[in-house]
């Protein structure tokens, strides 16, 4: 008996998944949605704008925790892990390439194929055995309307199973008039509509994606924007909230094939505006009525329509960068015909819509996404939020994620942001640099 | 009653145990039996690896081959990474015979360690028959059976006859097991081991959960409902069997019937897919018991339904169905037009006359006998 080992339990790490057992209990039927702090794998995001990736230029990105390099050769554009398999080092933080039909790691000279991401040669080892035996998993591209979309898959996820965009983008007009009617304005334009134009921006948030996400069809939200500029400078009458008087407010949409999301009736007699509140004696003033429906659908893309304008469209995506950050995206969309359409457009979102809208108006939602974010951060506000009728939006999202997504996405491994207390975290903020969604590239001498 | 802890055979006389036989360990003849006929004159190298555990496994290789490459290809349970020389993954020592560097390849051993009869086995090739130690058990290399020590984190009774056991892999403690694979479970005090199946997955490892009928007299029973509390230390045998998830056919629709705790192993292949990547493919569970009233899981049954849109679920109760459940047992749930692709592939797990009964009403549905996999529950006291 003497040389009975020592059995001791394991040290209990904090978090939803380690803490949580597989029991009946303590889960909910939106358990996948509360894993899923990485955010859902096998779906498409945008990745960057097209003008972001001129030819032949080298980028890296993170999503779901995986590191994607993303580089455009004769006007088309390849993703890899950006990852090396040799010592894990992040290609594009030195693009090198040698031809048209590979990267090659800067550091020991791994060089794979953009198609296949096939390691073809080492350049330093070319008969090495590796070679022709492995490679990077590579990530379907889709470029359409000056905006670049990424299929961020697991290693084994199957060619053949990837989806079209469009299944991960939100419903189209008017194609779904007949669904959802929308006799108070015109029909809304898609990111994908011919002669689209998709203006916006993208940044970082500080929290994690799924609570920035639950933020744009939250109906209670709107209160934020009780005072932002653009709101008193166009009179609009914007409600202190809107308040579901139906049991049918919100329309689930789970078919076979297209995007699976929700629509919410919103200025029908579904939803109740809430003009004013005679406890505290508040009351909105304005006089144009500012109507406008907002959607949502995997992977966690939001559309407000007819925002900020007649005949326009708002897209938004919380696209996972981490467990606490993630690319806040706002685009704009209006199908422009004319040369002259374009320039106007252009012009009016240099001058009105970026500056009083993408940035007056939704800077009050990244703040307020962000003063969320302790709350949920070590996994108890999960448990012990307390909800409203309002928040009917939020849980029916949260349920239909967690029967829709493709895949949960691993912690990341390896990664940026994996472990949050290196020494390389604390230099870069030192030196003025948060924790992003693009690689920084090592400065040339 | 045996008085060993350690008990290898897997078939025992009361609680809800398998029918299932294993042989433990057989390797070394499988590797002599299987060996190719040489193609090149010179005779094949004998190579023998002695493993840190007592095992031994014997496989050939031709003169002039990479030692590594030639064990990998007859499946022997070595460790390797670079196979280049570097990371030193593969290394052993060299005990009896001649071994040497191959041609052309270059190996981080220092030249006292090679002189000292270190060996690398994926840039070294066999002069002669030779053996190697290696520093690691042949467990390490493979899925074979081994012991492993759990603390319990709760036993929950969710029917009249039957128990959910949640457990956790100690420290420093792992075992890997496929979907639908068993353990054995020693009862505490009693000497005697009991087989189960987890119905957790390979994902929340180090956590595993496992669904247990309670049966009169039964000493693991009796162990659970009397004995058993929080963070006691049980030990764990494992994984055995070859009813699990077969991955060649994870695309084709799935039916699985299940009869009583028989849905333990079946909940993980289901959690399994669920967890895999790609599309899912469609599953039908029937799940029964004889009476309504000993049916148990059925939360966790319907929870899964939402999670995925492709599973169909039948709950079946023989005596005092409710509204929504199929009265009569899980097999007389089956539908004529339930198999429409001839790849479909089904799961069974349960008492000897369900499976029966399930097999030949598939066969006769139009399931291929190759693509059936069952596992029988031996309930007997």
């Amino acid at each position: 008996m003497s040389e009975q080992p020592i059995i001791r339990r394991r040290v209990v790490k904090t978090g939803i998944s380690d803490s949580r057992t597989n029991n009946a209990k303590t889960q909910s039927q939106y358990q996948p949605y509360k894993d899923a702090a990485w955010g859902f794998i096998n779906h498409w995001y945008p990745a960057l704008f097209s003008h972001e990736l001129a030819e032949d230029q080298v980028e890296g990105i993170q999503i779901c925790g995986v590191p994607i390099v993303l580089r455009r050769v004769n006007g088309k554009v390849y993703a890899l892990k950006d990852q090396c398999l040799h010592r894990g080092v992040r290609l594009s933080e030195k693009p090198m390439c040698f031809n048209k039909s590979t990267i090659t790691c800067w550091y020991h000279g791994f060089t794979f194929d953009l198609e296949s991401g096939e390691l073809v040669t080492i350049v330093a080892n070319p008969d090495d055995k590796l070679i022709g035996t492995t490679g990077l998993t590579s990530y379907p591209i889709h470029e359409v309307n000056g905006m670049i979309f990424v299929f961020v898959r697991e290693d084994d996820y199957p060619d053949a199973d990837v989806p079209p965009l469009a299944d991960d983008l939100p419903f189209r007009f008017p194609e779904n008039s007949e669904i959802f009617p929308h006799p108070l304005w015109p029909a809304s334009p898609s990111v994908l509509d011919d002669n689209a134009m998709n203006l916006g921006m993208h940044r970082t948030g500080y929290g994690n994606w799924r609570i920035a996400c639950e933020n744009g069809f939250d109906n209670a939200h709107i209160l934020v924007h009780k005072d932002n500029t653009i709101v008193h400078a166009m009179d609009w009458v914007l409600p202190l909230g809107l308040l579901p008087t139906a049991d049918d407010c919100i329309a689930v949409v789970e078919n076979d094939t297209g995007p699976k999301g929700l629509m919410q009736w919103m200025f029908t007699d579904k939803w109740k505006p809430v003009m004013e509140n005679k406890v505290l004696d508040l009351k909105v003033e304005g006089l144009k009525g500012r109507f406008y429906r907002t959607s949502v659908v995997l992977p966690g893309v939001l559309m407000v329509e007819n925002w900020p304008q007649e005949h326009m469209t708002q897209y938004e995506w919380y696209v996972p960068i981490t467990d606490d950050t993630h690319e806040y995206w706002e685009v704009l969309v209006r199908v422009c015909n004319t040369e002259e359409e374009r320039e106007k457009n252009q012009h009016r979102f240099n001058v009105v819509y970026k500056p009083l809208c993408l940035h007056g108006f939704n800077d009050c939602d990244l703040y307020a996404r962000e003063a969320m974010q302790n709350f949920y951060t070590d996994g108890t506000g999960w448990d012990d939020e307390q909800l409203v009728s309002t928040d009917v939006s939020p849980i029916t999202w949260r349920k239909l994620a967690s029967r829709w997504n493709r895949g949960i996405a691993k912690p990341g491994r390896g990664v940026a942001g994996s472990v949050k207390d290196t020494s390389l975290i604390f230099k870069d903020t030192a030196d003025g640099h948060r924790p992003g969604y693009q690689v920084r590239k090592i400065p040339e001498e | 009653m045996n008085n060993s802890m350690r008990q290898v055979t897997p078939n025992f006389s009361d609680d809800a145990t398998r029918g299932l036989s294993v042989v433990p360990n057989t390797h070394v003849l499988d590797a002599m039996t299987e060996q190719e006929m040489p193609i090149v004159s010179e005779p094949k190298r004998q190579v023998t690896l002695n493993f840190s555990d007592g095992e031994t496994r014997v496989f050939s290789v031709a003169p002039g081959e990479n030692i590594l490459d030639a064990a990998l290809e007859q499946d022997m349970p070595v460790l390797f990474q670079c196979r280049s020389g570097s990371c030193s993954s593969c290394i052993c020592t060299l005990k009896d015979g001649d071994a040497n560097t191959l041609a052309g390849a270059s190996s981080t051993l220092l030249p006292s360690e090679y002189g000292a009869g270190q060996r690398l086995l994926c840039v070294s090739q066999a002069e002669t028959d030779c053996s190697f130690e290696l520093p690691y058990s042949s467990e390490v290399g493979s899925n074979a059976a081994h012991e492993v020590n759990v603390f319990i984190d709760s036993i929950e009774r969710i029917a009249i006859n039957a128990v959910r056991l949640t457990v956790e892999l100690a420290d420093d403690e792992w075992m890997d097991f496929r979907p639908g694979q068993f353990m054995q479970i020693a009862v505490p005090g009693v000497g005697v081991v009991r087989s189960y199946s987890p119905s957790s997955t390979q994902k929340t490892l180090p956590k595993m959960e496992f669904l247990i009928r309670l049966l009169p007299d039964g000493v693991m029973s009796k162990y659970l409902e009397e004995v058993a509390a929080a963070d006691d230390v049980l030990t764990l045998t494992g994984p055995y069997g070859a009813f699990f998830l077969r991955e060649e056919h994870r695309r084709s629709p799935h039916i699985f019937v299940a009869g009583g705790t028989g849905l333990s192993p079946i909940l993980s292949m289901i959690d399994t897919l669920h967890q895999s990547s790609g599309r899912k493919p469609p599953m039908l569970l029937s799940f029964g018991s004889a009476h309504a009233e000993t049916l148990f899981a059925l939360e966790d049954i319907q929870l899964r339904e939402q999670w995925l849109p492709t599973l169909e679920a039948r709950i079946c109760a023989s005596n005092g169905a409710v509204e929504g459940q199929h009265p009569g047992n899980p097999v007389s749930a089956l539908r004529d037009d339930d198999v429409k692709d001839p790849n479909t592939v089904a799961y069974l797990c349960g008492p000897q006359p369900m499976i029966d009964a399930a097999t030949s009403r598939l066969l006769e549905l139009g399931v291929k006998a190759e693509n059936i996999f069952a596992e029988h529950f031996v309930a007997s006291n």
